[in-house]
């Protein structure tokens, strides 16, 4: 009676731990998507102005033609 | 949207080699770094041609292909430009392009890569546009200000020509068009003589 008593308290620990950890582990994977975003404002960093057909681009075009 | 390409006319570089110092000059190069070439195919021999040459941004860029850590990115305008924060100098950019365009610095000791540096069509890199960080690590940003490449505005006989892909290749059909090719070029007779007397008779002093 007292080896089940035992048995019994060993299950109650283990299944207390495993439940434990998978919170844990829970809490450190919703902790981790927001650190993800970083990449996304990586993107933007490297969004610039870039061409446009001005009127100096335009001149270029104009002299090239000769 | 237009697609930035450069494109170099062969009967019309005269191998003055003022894109590549304009291009030094516009982005504080350093020594060892040569982001433009021009090349002369057969010198010396009669009807030699040069062509300047530099990273041609490529549409399917090998470079892109073979980043173990992916710092390469195409802009908009079908710019290919990099991160020097995530190149960790491993050079296989520069066996993969066949222009020769990734180069490394070569004032580092023992023989120390760096970062990889090449023609960034004057568009600058990730950093803020025209920033004193975008001028230290990737020079000029003539494209955000409105202007095209250094070398290209530079080049005396419009050889090199650069900008609008559609532009660039209706100037460069213009000019077949109109000067033909090979002995039908004009002035062709002028500089090298006739076609059919290009060779000098046996024994000729030139």
């Amino acid at each position: 009676m007292s080896e089940n008593k035992a048995k019994l308290s060993r299950r109650n620990f283990l299944l207390t731990v495993g439940a434990s950890s998978a919170a844990g582990a829970a809490a450190v994977v919703a902790s981790a998507v927001p650190r993800a975003q970083p990449v996304v404002v990586a993107g933007d960093k490297r969004r610039s102005k870039g061409y446009e057909a001005t009127a100096h681009v335009r001149n270029y075009y104009r002299t090239a033609k000769v | 949207m237009a697609r930035m390409k450069f494109l170099c006319d062969a009967e019309r570089c005269i191998e003055c080699n003022g894109c590549v110092t304009a291009c030094k000059q516009e982005n504080e190069v350093p020594w060892g770094v040569n982001r433009r070439r021009v090349v002369t195919l057969n010198d010396g021999v009669p009807g030699e041609k040069s062509i300047s040459v530099a990273c041609m941004h490529c549409s399917d860029a090998p470079c892109m292909a073979v980043c173990p850590v992916d710092c390469f990115y195409r802009t908009e305008e079908g710019v290919v430009l990099h991160d020097k924060d995530v190149c960790i100098g491993c050079g296989y950019c520069f066996y993969a392009c066949p222009f020769g365009a990734p180069q490394f610095p070569q004032a580092g000791a023992f023989g120390m890569r760096g970062k990889m540096d090449k023609c960034t069509f004057c568009a600058g890199g990730p950093e803020a546009d025209n920033s004193k960080e975008e001028f230290a690590k990737y020079g000029s940003n003539r494209l955000s200000q409105g202007k095209l490449p250094a070398c290209v505005e530079m080049c005396s006989t419009k050889a090199l020509l650069g900008g609008d892909g559609d532009v660039v290749a209706d100037i460069f059909r213009d000019r077949a068009l109109k000067r033909g090719k090979g002995a039908e070029v004009w002035g062709w007779s002028t500089a090298y003589g006739k076609p059919d007397k290009q060779q000098a008779p046996k024994g000729a002093k030139s």
